[in-house]
C-alpha cells in the first residue's frame, strides 16, 4: 500500500458518514492527494479496496476533476485562464511567454520542481483578464512585467 | 400519512394524473412521466441519442430538446417531468434550430468516415443528421483525434473485450454503454474518463469487457464507436432482412431478431426484439452469439451409417431403410418396450410431440424422456418436485415483488435475464431480496442478504426458516403444530446447525415471507439436479402451506431449457399426468400400457441389455449425464442406436446411424418458455445440406417402421395445440408432507464439494462451436475459492488434478471472484473437460479432492 495507515484511517472515517459508498469517492481522493500530491491508477485501486467501490467509479471521478493530477506537481501550480475574455486580452501569448520563461511546455514541471504550468477554463475573473491562479491566489490584469515580478517573488520565497 | 406510503409507483388515480398539451394535443399521464414518454405515447417522435427506455435519463446528448411555454430556454424532454398545464412544442422553429446546433456540435469531433464505418445504414447519428442537421459545419479546425501509442493514423480501433472493438473517435459520449453496464448489468469493466472534448469511454486499464451481457453494449451504441467482430465488415445492414425468432439457449424465451441474407442462406447476427414481459430488450451473450453454430462448417450435412465399424456418408433413403429394418427387428423379436428414446428439451413442440407419438404408437413403449442431464428423476408426474415445477410463474411479476427469494440457483449462469430483472427490482424497488445457495454467487450483488448453506442441506434450510417462524410466532400457531408433526427437526437452532446458516438469517427470511405482499420464490438447477429434489420440494410445499403463501406468492422450480416446459406439458415424460394421458389416448385411439422408464431407468436397462434399440434426438447424454461411465458402458452394449444432432458429438460417435438435425433457425417452431408462454421462432434460413427438423425425422422413422405411422405437419400442430390447452398446474396436497433431513456427508479423502455449472458464456453442449463464444471461453477450467487456492499453493492457470472416487481429470485453475467457501466449480460445456466422469448418479453432492500437478 502506498497510502499510509493514517490516510486509510482518515478515509474510512470520512466515508463512513455517507449513506451511499459512492459519495465517499471525492473525500477519499482528497485525502490521498493531500498525502501524495498526486493520485494515479495504483491509488485508485487502493482507494477502491478501502471504500469498497468499483475501481471504474473512482477513476471516472478522479480523471474528471483537474484537482487530482496523476503526476506530482511543482510547489507552485500556475493555472492560466484561456477562456474568452482572457484569450481576447492575450492569454495565449502570456502562456507562451511563461513557457519560454520557465523553459517548459504547458502541462510540464520545471526541473527544480518549483513550477507547474497549465492552462485552465474560466476561473470567474473575467473583469480582470488576463489572469492566472497560483496555488490559492489570483493574479489579475497580467502583463509580462507583472509575471516577471510574480515569478521573482515566488523564487525568492521558495 | 396515507399519501406518503403511496408515492413509490405512480398509479392511475385522479390525483396522480397530470394533464399537459403537446403540439396542441391534450394528454393525461401519471405524475413522474417524462415529457419524452408522454410524447411517445401520443405518437410524437422526439429524436434522441442517450435516452434508453430501460435506463435512468441523464440528458447527456441534448438531442431531445423541446420548447415549453413560459420556460426561457429549450428543455431536454428525456429528463423533464410533466407538470399540470404544461404546453410543449416539439416541432417549432426554435426546437429545429436547437437540434441543428446540437448535431453540428456533436459532429465537431466526429469523423466523417461513414463509408468505412460498420454502423453506416443503421447509425442514429447518420440518420438524425440527415433528418435534422445542417449540411455544413462552421468548425474549421483540426478535429480532436485519439491516437494509440505507436499508431500514426487516427484510425483508432482497439479491442476492449473478446468481442467488442472500440473506436474512441466516433464516440459521441452519450454514456449509454457505461450506464447500461453499471445500472442494468452491475458490471464495472467500462468507464468514461477525463472530460470535455478529450473525454473517453474505455475499459478499465488491464481489464476486458467480457461480462455475460457485453454484446448489448454494442447493440445500444448509437454510432459506430462500439462494434463486434461477429458482424463487423461482413455485410451491410441494408443487404440483410430480418426474421423474428426466440432464444434456444435459455428458458425465458428471449425474443430475438435474425439478420440474414437470402442468397447466401446465412444468418449474420442476432439482435434483441424487446419485449417488456420477457426480456426488457437485453440479450445475454450466449443468445446473441450462440446463433453462430447454425453457420458452422462442422455441421452434419448428410446421414452417416456405420459400415464395418466406420461411419460413412449415406442418403436419407439408405439410412431410413436401415433404421426401419433394425428397429423393426427389435420390435418384432423383443417388443417395442425394448426401444427407448431421449429427446432434447431444446426442440420445438412439433418435434417433441412427433417423437412421443413415434414411441407410444409406433413402438407401444413408454420409454421416453427429455431430461438427459439429471440424475435420479422423479418416477411420478405428481411427485412433490413436479408439483413445484408446474406452478405458474410470470417473469414480469419479479419487477414489483416486495420479497424475492432465489433458492439453489447460480442465477446469472442459468437464468441470465431473470438475474437482470432482480437487479432492476434491486435498483428501483424496495424489495427484500435473498439468495440462498451452497456457495456465494454473483446474486449477492443484488441481494439484501445471501444465505450460504452447507452443500446437500437444502431441506434443513427450508425447515429452519419454517421453524424460526413458528418459534417467533410469525405464523399461525395451529398450522405450526401440524407442521411440527411431520418434521423430525426439533428447532430452528438444530436446522441452523445442520445447514450452517445462522438462525438470525433464517429468521430474517421468515419475517420477510410472513410480511410480504407479493413474493417471488423460485428454485434453480442446484435443486433440480439434486438427487433429493423431491425431498426439497416437499419442504418447500410445507413452507408454502405454513406461511399461507397462496395468493400472495409465485413459487416455482424454473425450467432450464428453451422448451423444457413444452416437453412437460406435451407429456414427454415416461409418466405424464392423467389428463395428458387421457387426451393422448383420445387423439391416438390408443396408449401403451407398458412400464414407463425415465432417462435414468432407461440407462440402467440399457446396461442390463433389456433395452436394445435407442433413439436420441438432439441430446448428448454421454457428455452431459452426471455419470459418464454408467451411460457410456450401457450405450456401447446397444444393438442399435440412432442419434440426430447438429454436430458430431460424444454420443453420435457411438451411433449406428447418425442423422443431420436442423437447427431452430432453419424451420418454423413453437416453444413454451418457463412461464408457459408459447412463442414462435420463424424459419430464417433453409436447413443446411440435407438436415431435417426433428418432427420430420420422427415422422420418417415412423413411416419406415410402418407406412401408416406417417404424421403430417397439420395433424401434429393440431394435437400440440390441444395438449397445450390442458391445465398444467398440479394442486398441492392438503396436508404437510413428511420431511426427514437426509444426510450425505463427506467421504474420507474426497470431501471438497464439486458443483457442475454452465460457463458464463455457454449453455449446453453445442455453444463451444460458436467462434464468438469461444473467444470468451473455449477451455475447461476449475474455479477455486481464493482461500483454498492459497492453502494448496495453486495459482491462476496452474494445472490441477481433480479426483473423485470414480474418476480423475486435470484442469487449469481459475481463482474465483465470487466463491469464498470451500466449493469448487467446473463448467460442463466443454467436451474436452470430461467432467461427468467424476460424477456418480447415486450421489447427492459430488465430492472431490484437488491437488496441484507438479511440473
Amino acid at each position: 500500500m502506498i497510502l499510509t495507515q493514517e490516510s486509510i484511517q482518515e478515509i474510512k472515517e470520512k466515508t463512513a458518514k455517507y449513506p451511499r459508498k459512492k459519495s465517499g469517492i471525492l473525500p477519499a481522493l482528497t485525502v490521498a492527494y493531500r498525502q501524495l500530491g498526486y493520485v494515479d491508477d495504483e491509488i485508485y485501486h487502493e482507494i477502491s479496496k478501502v471504500i469498497k467501490v468499483p475501481y471504474v467509479e473512482i477513476a471516472e471521478a478522479a480523471t474528471f476533476y483537474t484537482m487530482f493530477p496523476k503526476k506530482s506537481r511543482g510547489k507552485y501550480l500556475i493555472q492560466v485562464c484561456h477562456n474568452i475574455s482572457c484569450a481576447l486580452l492575450g492569454a495565449d501569448s502570456l502562456i507562451s511567454y511563461l513557457e519560454d520563461k520557465l523553459g517548459i511546455k504547458k502541462g510540464e514541471t520545471t526541473a527544480d520542481n518549483l513550477f507547474t504550468l497549465i492552462s485552465v477554463e474560466c476561473l470567474g475573473s473575467c473583469s480582470t483578464a488576463p489572469m492566472m491562479q497560483i496555488n490559492h491566489d489570483f493574479h489579475e490584469n497580467l502583463t509580462r512585467e507583472k509575471v516577471d515580478g510574480i515569478l521573482e517573488t515566488l523564487r525568492s520565497e521558495a | 400519512m396515507a399519501e406518503a406510503t403511496k408515492k413509490d409507483m405512480p398509479t392511475e388515480t385522479a390525483e396522480n394524473m397530470v394533464t399537459l398539451t403537446i403540439n396542441g394535443r391534450e394528454t393525461t399521464v401519471p405524475k413522474g412521466t417524462t415529457v419524452l414518454q408522454a410524447a411517445k405515447e401520443l405518437g410524437v417522435h422526439i429524436p434522441t441519442f442517450c435516452w434508453h427506455p430501460k435506463l435512468k435519463p441523464v440528458g447527456a446528448c441534448r438531442m431531445c430538446y423541446v420548447e415549453v411555454e413560459k420556460m426561457p430556454k429549450l428543455q431536454v424532454s428525456c429528463a423533464l417531468e410533466v407538470m399540470d398545464g404544461m404546453v410543449v412544442h416539439t416541432d417549432s422553429d426554435t426546437v429545429k434550430q436547437g437540434r441543428k446546433a446540437i448535431i453540428e456540435f456533436i459532429l465537431l469531433n466526429h469523423p466523417l468516415d461513414c463509408p468505412t464505418c460498420d454502423k453506416g445504414g443503421e447509425c442514429d447519428l447518420q440518420n438524425l443528421t440527415f433528418a435534422h442537421g445542417v449540411d455544413d459545419s462552421r468548425f474549421e479546425f483540426q478535429k480532436y483525434r485519439f491516437v494509440d501509442e505507436g499508431m500514426t493514423t487516427t484510425f483508432d480501433d482497439r479491442r476492449i473485450g473478446p468481442e467488442i472493438i472500440l473506436n474512441r473517435n466516433r464516440c459521441i459520449l452519450c454514456y449509454k454503454c457505461v450506464r447500461a453496464n453499471k445500472e442494468a448489468f452491475g458490471e464495472y469493466d467500462l468507464g468514461v474518463y477525463e472530460r470535455g472534448s478529450i473525454a473517453e469511454i474505455n475499459a478499465a486499464p488491464g481489464e476486458q469487457v467480457d461480462n455475460p451481457f457485453s454484446g448489448n453494449l454494442v447493440e445500444i451504441c448509437p454510432v459506430g464507436a462500439l462494434t463486434n467482430s461477429d458482424w463487423r465488415y461482413k455485410i451491410r445492414v441494408w443487404l440483410t432482412s430480418t426474421t423474428p425468432s426466440i432464444c434456444n439457449y435459455t428458458s425465458s424465451g428471449i425474443n430475438t431478431l435474425f439478420f440474414k441474407e437470402n442468397h447466401h442462406n446465412k444468418i449474420y447476427r442476432v439482435t434483441s426484439r424487446p419485449s417488456d414481459d420477457i426480456d426488457d430488450g437485453w440479450l445475454p451473450d450466449v443468445t446473441r452469439y450462440g446463433y453462430q453454430i447454425v453457420n458452422s462448417p462442422d455441421r452434419l450435412t448428410t446421414p452417416l451409417v456405420k459400415k464395418e465399424g466406420k461411419q460413412v456418408e449415406a442418403t436419407w433413403e439408405e439410412a431410413l431403410e436401415i433404421i426401419g429394418k433394425r428397429f423393426g427387428e427389435i420390435k418384432e423379436r423383443l417388443g417395442g418396450v425394448c426401444v427407448g428414446a431421449l429427446v432434447s428439451p431444446g426442440l420445438d413442440n412439433a418435434s417433441l410431440h412427433a417423437a412421443s407419438r413415434l414411441m407410444r404408437v409406433g413402438f407401444k413403449s413408454n420409454n421416453i424422456d427429455f431430461r438427459g442431464d439429471y440424475r435420479y428423476l422423479p418416477e411420478s408426474s405428481e411427485s412433490p418436485f413436479m408439483r413445484l415445477c408446474s406452478r405458474p410463474f410470470k417473469i414480469a411479476d419479479i419487477d414489483d415483488s416486495d420479497v424475492i427469494v432465489t433458492f439453489g440457483s447460480d442465477l446469472i449462469r442459468e437464468h441470465a435475464n431473470e438475474y437482470l430483472r432482480i437487479r432492476k427490482a434491486f435498483n428501483f424497488g424496495n424489495a427484500r431480496i435473498f439468495a440462498v445457495n451452497p456457495y456465494q454467487t454473483k446474486s449477492a450483488d443484488v441481494s439484501s442478504l445471501e444465505l450460504v448453506y452447507l452443500p446437500g442441506t437444502e431441506e434443513s434450510v427450508v425447515n429452519g426458516i419454517c421453524l424460526a417462524a413458528i418459534e417467533d410466532n410469525l405464523v399461525d400457531a395451529k398450522r405450526g403444530e401440524k407442521f411440527k408433526l411431520k418434521t423430525p427437526t426439533k428447532s430452528s437452532a438444530e436446522a441452523a446447525k445442520v445447514s450452517g446458516v445462522d438462525r438470525e438469517s433464517l429468521r430474517t427470511v421468515a419475517e420477510a415471507l410472513a410480511e410480504g405482499k407479493k413474493i417471488t420464490f423460485f428454485t434453480g438447477e442446484i435443486i433440480t439436479r439434486s438427487r433429493q429434489r423431491d425431498l426439497i420440494a416437499s419442504a418447500l410445499i410445507n413452507l408454502h402451506r405454513l406461511f399461507g403463501l397462496k395468493g400472495r406468492a409465485q413459487m416455482s422450480a424454473l425450467a432450464r431449457y428453451a422448451n423444457s416446459k413444452g416437453a412437460e406439458k406435451l407429456g414427454l415424460l415416461p409418466n405424464p399426468r392423467t389428463v395428458v394421458v387421457d387426451k393422448l389416448r383420445g387423439l391416438w385411439g390408443e396408449y401403451p400400457e407398458s412400464p414407463a422408464r425415465n432417462t435414468d431407468a432407461m440407462m440402467a436397462l440399457i446396461k442390463k441389455e433389456e433395452i436394445k434399440g435407442f433413439l436420441i434426438l438432439g441430446s448428448n447424454p454421454v457428455m452431459l449425464y452426471p455419470d459418464r461411465e454408467f451411460v457410456k458402458e450401457g450405450i456401447e452394449k446397444l444393438d442399435f442406436l440412432v442419434v440426430a444432432d447438429l454436430f458430431e458429438t460424444e454420443t453420435t460417435e457411438l451411433a449406428d446411424v447418425v442423422l443431420p438435425l436442423a437447427s431452430w433457425a432453419e424451420y418454423e417452431g413453437y416453444y413454451v418458455n418457463l412461464e408457459g408462454r408459447t412463442q414462435k421462432a420463424a424459419r430464417a434460413v433453409k436447413p443446411i445440406g440435407q438436415a431435417k427438423p426433428g418432427y420430420e425425422i420422427a415422422s420418417l422413422i415412423g413411416e419406415a417402421l410402418d407406412p401408416e405411422m406417417f404424421q403430417n405437419e397439420q395433424q401434429i400442430h393440431s394435437e400440440v395445440r390441444q395438449l397445450l390447452e390442458l391445465d398444467s398446474v398440479i394442486a398441492y396436497p392438503d396436508d404437510f408432507l413428511e420431511v426427514k433431513a437426509d444426510t450425505d456427508g463427506s467421504q474420507g479423502d474426497y470431501n471438497l464439494p464439486l458443483y457442475i455449472i454452465d460457463d458464463w458464456h455457454h449453455s449446453g453442449h453445442l455453444t463451444e462451436k460458436a467462434p464468438s463464444l469461444a473467444n470468451f471461453a473455449s477451455e475447461p477450467y476449475i474455479e477455486i475459492p481464493p482461500q483454498l487456492a492459497s492453502e494448496l499453493k495453486i495459482a491462476h492457470g496452474d494445472s490441477v488434478r481433480v479426483e473423485s472416487e470414480v474418476g480423475k481429470v486435470i484442469l487449469p485453475a481459475r481463482i474465483s471472484e465470487h466463491t469464498q467457501n470451500n466449493v469448487v466449480l467446473v463448467p460442463r460445456n466443454f467436451s474436452s473437460s470430461n467432467v461427468t466422469s467424476l460424477l456418480m448418479r447415486k450421489k447427492r453432492v459430488d465430492r472431490v479432492k484437488i491437488s496441484k500437478v507438479d511440473e
